[in-house]
């Protein structure tokens, strides 16, 4: 026997099975390690040496994600002195001769678009929001910071999703949740370090596409790639056996595929096949810790309220926060929600409704349901789109319809829990929401934040590529905005 | 210490007394801590000093020399290396960087030895060593030097199996290998290495490596994502490697074809290289920024091609670490930047510039349909022209009904008709229809339609009229609902059949529209309805009508309508009722000068000529004919036309590149940004290398001259890199490890002597590419057993010095490709559309753009399933698991090395994705049939014929143990065996016992999943 090979290789069947139900997790792992002398405890997703940087507020981050750009100007950016301007001309001294999109910029005019909605204002904060489509995400203003003064380099979706994940504009970069996941590993043994979801979003919307690259590892190891955790088929690629096949016959199988490969570790030397037996086994895991994980039947009936009646149908966005939740409580380092929809070129109030009608109650059930169980403290949520929405509506312009181009230059985000101030809100556009007047936060300092609020020093955090040191924020100083942090 | 050192060099662990080298033990220091502030870049260079030049680092400056050779005391930038202060010491504490013991040591040594200072050494032309050598010879020294030997030789049934992977990307037969093991005569190695040289799948195999350089996709990559048509470039490469097009001309070809003198069509195929890159159509997107973006990428992907160098930074700035400043990045660029394509594709798979590629049949078959279909029309007309009418709308007394059939499509879409549809998969015409030759075929696993407006023999309801179009529903993917709307004067009427689909179009379809339930797949099947049924009226006007499908595959044909008809309004026996009712601008299907007066509509004052005109195009074209003459020639005609359909969509072509013809000015685009352009450029090339020579001294360079250039004896890198990434390719690891950077950012090389010696014999033996894989693969090294000491593991744990075998994981479709091969499912025809083979549910449907045409996956069926991986269909933005699972690339950009991860999620997929576990089954009956009688001979066949080698008695009662097991269970549970043996869509053997082959069916399943089958040895 090869003491080394006997160290690595996680379980044979008699332990697998011996040991109390089949939830072989980091703990039970660790403990069976422990108990000899010179093992110690190993993680299956490991840090990079010295990460964290420094004591990381957050554990995990959930970041959601919606894609299309959602309108700040019907959502958070408050602007009553708009309804004076309902159809006349946006100021040219306003738009600044700013780029527009190919998509407006030969509109003949420019005509405004007051927001058709009810903003009140909410919370101890007194924070305006949207309350007619944000019933429940108005309700815990007082738990997150508002960041109105986003902005960004692209105004077409492709490049701008692939820069708000990636801080670049062209495919080939890493996204944010394997810079996290490459960084600082992640504390569950039986799951990947990086989950993505795409639920379903609402039919007839302008469903803009999505791009693997935006969960993709780039130039980063392909093991960094984010795992998606599926709304059809096997929620883990592969995950189960085939029809005709038990589990007593996997492991029966795994066994005997243990054997053989230990004979041939004995023979070769090569540790990759070491490796490849402890990744058989935790594949093996994952058949029992992924539907442990799906599985909502020890989720109290007054959990399941809180994220809405769609809370037990698969796929849905309410399903995916309530996922969501219970990925970060195993301690999987990131989640990724990504729903798509948010582009309103035309018919803007009642699409934007939809979107909301979907998302809303799982949102504010998501921050609601972490702040119960004690995980908001550790776990950071982002939401947020790609970019904003101009003032002036594309095509038909009436009191209760409008549409929206695009409009890089603000937009809003936010951000709630492991190192962000709670109740704030950050800077300030001008009455037409076209142009920052207070405090800009570009995408770039935003994710020198988050990377912050995990304990990362963004501009420690590099790799070479092409011949540079490639970094989440770019080859630029970025700014971690100290007035977010709490 | 000294071992440590050099570790950092190239990871290799060396021999504390090789004398140092600049290039080798300071420049990658220096390079990483030093150049970002004292290097090549002038723009951030600090305090003026640059230490990448002998000139920068010896110069006196206010009386302080960062460098002076052999004097530590005097040298500043030693003195700055060992300060303790914050602010003095270097590099300074903000920049993060700082520098090891042992890296102080090294440079300490380095300037007590005198400095000295080397060129790039990549940027030196390669020097072949004086001499007899050999790759092994080159090994062996180095070894030699660390007090290392080479292992002894594998053993046979290792070497096939490693050659075999190597060479075809299959594992070789149970058969080649005793071929092998039977040839015991010198030359025996060499002659089994030639026959997989010669083989088709070597072409193959060298390709797949190529496109992930090449960043072929099926799909542009960008926003929707669309469908392209790039595969014959794909089909090229094979070719070009199985007829070993020498490397060269595999340059200019790929580089410049289209500026050769009288290009073949090959040539042209080939530049299809620089149109690979990812593009986008997006809504609202700038194309000049787009133009921009592409010749960048170009240009970057080029430069890393051939000269190994990363570019990408100098699109903003001058190169911080390497001699490339912005200027000449945008001199390389201007190279590109006359593209002729556009910056918005268009979502089409055939955006321009675009060749045709029919094969030389399919080209003489279009030629000569399309002479029969003039001379149809032709004769068809002159006829029309000659006939007698009289239009039954001036007839002195009413005339009686008559019945009619009137086909309103067959075999083409009618005549004048607006054909478009929901750009998702396109529909197409196949051979084969109910009543003739073709019909209309829709797929998609959600929605489609196909919608024709504007017809120009619109269709006047008869009395009782009766519709009746066939279709056929598609065996394993049928339509769930389909839908046949009319558009008349009037509105839209419908017919549905087949169930609510919800969440499509036809979800919400009222069930009083619905005419019945759909018939039966798989044969065609009459759809009919009434007039009344659908509430038209006798005499209104069709003048369109749409197809519609939910959730599947459907053929369409044959779509006609009988009744009595009133020749008096009848727009198929009236000429004035038809004129009236048809009357429509740019009726193209109209002589030119028919169009004006047409438009119009029925006028007094036409002129007489033009009334005439008219009349025989609607004798000839429109008309139910009026006489047996008439009818013979117009469905002579249709027929013709149907053929030259069939003859032309047959032909695919590909991208090709191509330049404007008056050239764009080409300027430094400030800091990356495509409106911000600063100084005019010329196409030239960086000055660190040989001067380019220009075929036209005078003109302004060409592609072809920068292709020539790389491949110029002078050129210093372009044989380098070609070298270094085909011993990648089969020693896992490049001479160079960074193959896509030989910069001073990328690691040396570990043997600089045998890189040159092969870089320069390629280059004078004419680059020959399968000499020079014979080289290495016939090589003692390449042939060295892969066992390895715990030892050597630890002195070399990559294999940096050869003094064991390469020992690695297959690449992705390696994998699907073994277990296809060895369960003899595979299906190795060559070339074409890429597959739609087995995928799981939601990899493209979550992620596609609404309209995109790549939204909705529809997976082929039958052979196409097991066609090797190298011509499966690639999507780029969501590319299949088989693939991504394993590390290939997602071919958004050029790719010249793939890791190689080891992670659950490939454990998972190779023990249960249906095509590997379907291989198994397949595998299994191969056992049970020819593996012989005793399952001990049985397991020894199954291992042959994965590993190449039978297996040992430890293993066979291994194996013979888990398969009792499994017996045992299907034996008792029948129904199990049988769930077992049905997954995948290949049938399973009747002959066999279910049990037995479920059993069997696990046990291959565990050898499929050795660690020595997913290696190569």
């Amino acid at each position: 026997m090869d003491p080394i090979f006997d160290h690595q290789l996680i379980q044979t069947r008699r332990q697998f099975f011996g040991s109390s139900g089949l939830r072989l997790g980091g703990i039970a792992l660790a403990a069976m390690l422990g108990e000899r002398a010179h093992a110690a405890p190993s993680r299956v997703h490991p840090a990079l040496s010295g990460l964290p940087h420094f004591a990381p507020k957050a554990k995990s981050i959930i970041y959601l994600h919606m894609n299309g750009g959602p309108s700040q100007i019907d959502t958070w950016d408050y602007k009553p002195v708009l309804q004076e301007y309902f159809d006349k001309d946006l100021p040219p001294t306003v738009q600044g001769g700013q780029r527009l999109s190919t998509m407006t910029s030969g509109q003949a005019r420019f005509p405004v678009a007051p927001s058709m909605f009810k903003f009140e204002q909410c919370g101890q904060s007194g924070r305006w929001a949207n309350t007619e489509l944000m019933p429940f995400t108005s309700q815990i203003v007082d738990d997150i910071a508002l960041i109105k003064s986003v902005h960004t380099n692209a105004i077409n979706h492709d490049p701008a999703c692939t820069f708000v994940m990636t801080g670049r504009e062209v495919p080939g970069y890493a996204s944010i949740g394997s810079w996290l996941a490459y960084g600082l590993g992640s504390e569950n043994n039986d799951l990947p370090a990086f989950v993505v979801m795409t639920p379903q979003f609402p039919q007839g919307s302008n469903g803009q596409a999505l791009f693997s690259r935006m969960w993709g590892s780039g130039f980063l190891p392909t093991r960094f790639t984010g795992v998606t955790l599926r709304n059809a088929g096997d929620p883990v690629l592969y995950l189960r056996n085939p029809d005709g096949i038990n589990t007593q016959q996997r492991r029966t199988m795994l066994d005997a595929l243990n054997q053989l490969n230990r004979r041939k570790f004995t023979q070769l030397g090569d540790p990759e096949i070491q490796t490849r037996i402890s990744q058989y086994e935790m594949a093996f895991r994952m058949q029992r810790s992924v539907p442990e994980l799906t599985d909502l039947a020890s989720e109290p009936q007054s959990v399941l309220d809180l994220y809405g009646p769609e809370a037990k149908t698969t796929g849905t966005f309410a399903n995916s926060a309530l996922l969501a939740r219970r990925l970060v409580e195993r301690g999987v380092r990131v989640v990724q929600l990504l729903h798509r929809g948010w582009d309103q070129h035309s018919s803007l109030p009642k699409q934007l409704g939809n979107q909301l009608k979907d998302t809303d109650q799982g949102v504010a059930a998501l921050i609601r349901d972490l702040k119960q169980r004690g995980l908001l403290d550790s776990t950071l949520v982002v939401w947020g789109g790609e970019f904003g929405r101009t003032v002036y509506t594309q095509g038909v312009l009436t009191k209760d319809n409008y549409g929206r181009d695009h409009h890089p230059r603000n937009f809003c985000m936010w951000m709630a829990g492991g190192g962000i101030k709670a109740g704030v809100s950050l800077g300030e556009t001008d009455d037409f929401s076209y142009n920052i007047v207070k405090d800009p936060v570009h995408l770039n300092d935003l994710n020198a934040t988050i990377l912050h609020c995990m304990g990362i020093d963004h501009a420690r955090l590099s790799t070479k590529f092409q011949g540079l040191d490639a970094r989440l924020t770019g080859v630029e100083k970025q700014h971690v905005i100290k007035e977010l942090l709490a | 210490m000294r071992v440590l050192i050099l570790a950092l060099a190239s990871g290799v662990a060396f021999a504390a007394d090789r004398p140092l080298s600049f290039n080798r033990d300071i420049r990658p220091i220096l390079s990483d801590k030093c150049f970002a502030c004292h290097g090549f870049d002038a723009k951030h260079r600090e305090a003026d000093l640059r230490l990448d030049t002998a000139e920068g680092a010896y110069a006196k400056t206010d009386g302080v020399q960062a460098i002076v050779p052999s004097d530590l005391a005097k040298s500043e930038a030693w003195l700055r290396i060992i300060a303790t202060d914050k602010d003095e010491v270097m590099p300074p504490p903000k920049s993060h960087k700082t520098l090891t013991a042992a890296e102080k040591a090294t440079i300490k040594r380095w300037i007590e030895q005198g400095a000295k200072y080397q060129k790039h050494w990549a940027f030196e032309a390669a020097v072949k060593m004086a001499g007899k050598h050999s790759i092994d010879s080159f090994i062996a020294g180095r070894l030699k030097d660390e007090g290392l030997a080479m292992s002894p030789e594998a053993d046979r049934e290792t070497l096939i199996r490693r050659v075999s992977f190597a060479l075809t990307g299959l594992p070789p037969t149970i058969r080649e290998v005793d071929d092998f093991l039977g040839d015991e005569g010198a030359g025996a190695y060499e002659r089994m290495v030639d026959r997989h040289l010669a083989s088709p799948r070597f072409g193959e195999e060298m390709t797949r490596h190529w496109l992930d350089v090449a960043r072929y996709a099926d799909t542009h990559g960008l926003h929707l994502d669309n469908e392209r048509q790039m595969w014959a470039y794909r089909d090229w490469v094979v070719r070009a490697f199985n007829d070993n097009l020498p490397f060269d001309q595999f340059t200019t070809w790929q580089l410049a074809g289209d500026l050769l003198p009288n290009p073949t069509r090959d040539q042209l195929i080939a530049t299809g290289f620089n149109r690979c890159n990812v593009t986008t159509s997006e809504g609202g997107a700038i194309a000049e920024e787009f133009v921009y973006r592409y010749a960048v990428e170009r240009t970057a992907t080029t430069v890393e091609t051939w000269m190994g160098l990363t570019a990408g930074c100098a699109v903003c700035h001058d190169h911080k670490f390497d001699p490339l400043t912005t200027k000449e990045f945008y001199s390389l660029y201007s190279f590109f930047y006359s593209a002729a394509d556009p910056g918005m594709d268009g979502n089409i798979d055939t955006t321009a510039p675009f060749l045709d590629v029919p094969r030389a049949s399919q080209q003489a078959a279009l030629e000569k349909a399309a002479r029969r279909e003039a001379d149809a029309l032709k004769q068809l007309d002159a006829l029309a022209a000659n006939t007698t009418y009289a239009d039954p709308a001036e007839a002195q007394s009413p005339l009686a009904r008559q019945t009619v059939r009137d086909v309103i499509f067959d075999d083409v879409w009618p005549i004048g008709g607006d054909a478009k549809n929901t750009s998702r998969n396109a529909t197409d015409w196949t051979s084969g229809g109910h009543s003739s030759r073709r019909a209309v075929r829709q797929r998609n696993s959600f929605y489609h339609e196909d919608s024709i407006t504007g017809m120009l023999a619109p269709v006047t309801v008869p009395a009782q009229a009766q519709f009746e179009v066939w279709v056929r529903l598609d065996a394993h993917d049928p339509a769930k609902a389909l839908a046949l709307a009319l558009d008349t004067i009037g509105g839209r009427k419908r017919a549905w059949w087949g169930e609510t689909v919800a969440d499509t179009p036809l979800g919400a379809l009222p069930a009083k529209e619905k005419r019945g339930p759909l018939p039966k797949p798989g044969a065609w099947a009459r759809l009919a309805f009434s007039a009344d049924d659908l509430g038209l009226q006798e005499g209104q006007r069709i003048t369109g009508f749409d197809l519609q499908e939910a959730g599947g595959i459907v053929w369409w044909d044959a779509f006609s309508v009988t009744g009595e008809s009133d020749p008096a309004t009848d727009t198929l026996t009236s000429f004035s009722a038809w004129w009236k009712a048809a009357a429509k601008k740019d009726a193209t299907e109209l002589p030119a000068e028919l169009r004006k007066v047409f438009a119009a509509g029925p006028l007094p004052d036409a002129v007489p000529d033009q009334v005439a005109g008219l009349h025989a195009f609607y004798l000839a074209r429109i008309a139910r004919p009026v006489n047996a003459d008439l009818a013979k020639q117009r469905d002579a005609w249709m027929r013709a036309q149907a053929d030259k359909e069939a003859a032309d969509t047959a032909i695919v072509g590909t991208f090709v590149f191509r330049d404007l013809d008056q050239p764009r000015d080409s300027f430094v685009m400030v800091r990356g940004q495509y409106d911000k352009p600063g100084d005019k450029v010329e196409p030239a090339t960086p000055a660190i290398f040989p001067a380019l020579k220009k075929a036209k001294p005078d003109a302004r360079a060409t592609r072809l001259d920068l292709a020539n250039w790389f491949i110029s004896p002078e050129h210093p890198t372009a044989a380098r890199v070609t070298v270094n990434r085909l011993w990648q390719q089969f020693f896992g690891t490049g001479l160079v490890k960074t193959s896509n950077d030989f910069g001073s950012q990328g690691e040396m090389p570990s043997h600089p002597e045998l890189l040159d010696w092969l870089a320069v014999n390629f280059r004078e033996g004419g680059w020959d590419v399968k000499a020079l894989v014979r080289l290495m693969i016939t090589s003692a090294t390449f042939r060295q057993s892969s066992v390895v000491s715990a030892d050597a593991q630890k002195r070399d744990p990559e294999n940096r010095l050869y003094a064991r075998g390469p020992r690695f994981r297959l690449d992705a479709e390696q994998l699907r490709d073994n277990a296809l091969f060895v369960s003899g499912l595979i299906n190795l025809e060559m070339g074409g559309r890429g597959a739609l083979i087995y995928q799981p549910p939601n990899i493209w449907e979550p992620v596609g753009f609404g309209n995109s045409n790549t939204r909705y996956y529809l997976q082929d069926h039958g052979p196409a399933l097991y066609r090797r991986s190298l011509y499966t269909f690639f999507k780029r933005t969501a590319p299949s698991p088989f693939m991504s699972n394993f590390d290939a690339p997602n071919r958004e950009q050029s790719c010249a090395r793939r890791e190689r991860s080891n992670t659950p999620l490939q454990a998972l997929q190779l023990m249960n994705d249906v095509q590997h576990f379907e291989a198994a089954r397949a595998f299994a009956e191969q056992v049970v049939l020819k593996g012989g009688s005793t399952s001990a001979e049985r397991i020894a066949y199954a291992y042959r014929n994965v590993l190449a080698r039978p297996p040992t008695t430890e293993e066979v009662a291994i194996v013979q143990q888990t398969f009792e097991h499994h017996l045992a269970r299907y034996t008792k549970d029948t129904a199990a065996a049988k769930k077992v043996i049905g997954n995948g869509e290949s049938t399973p053997r009747a002959d066999l016992p279910a049990p037995e082959v479920a059993a069997w069916t696990l046990v291959a399943n565990l050898i499929l999943n050795l660690d020595e089958t997913v290696t190569r040895n």
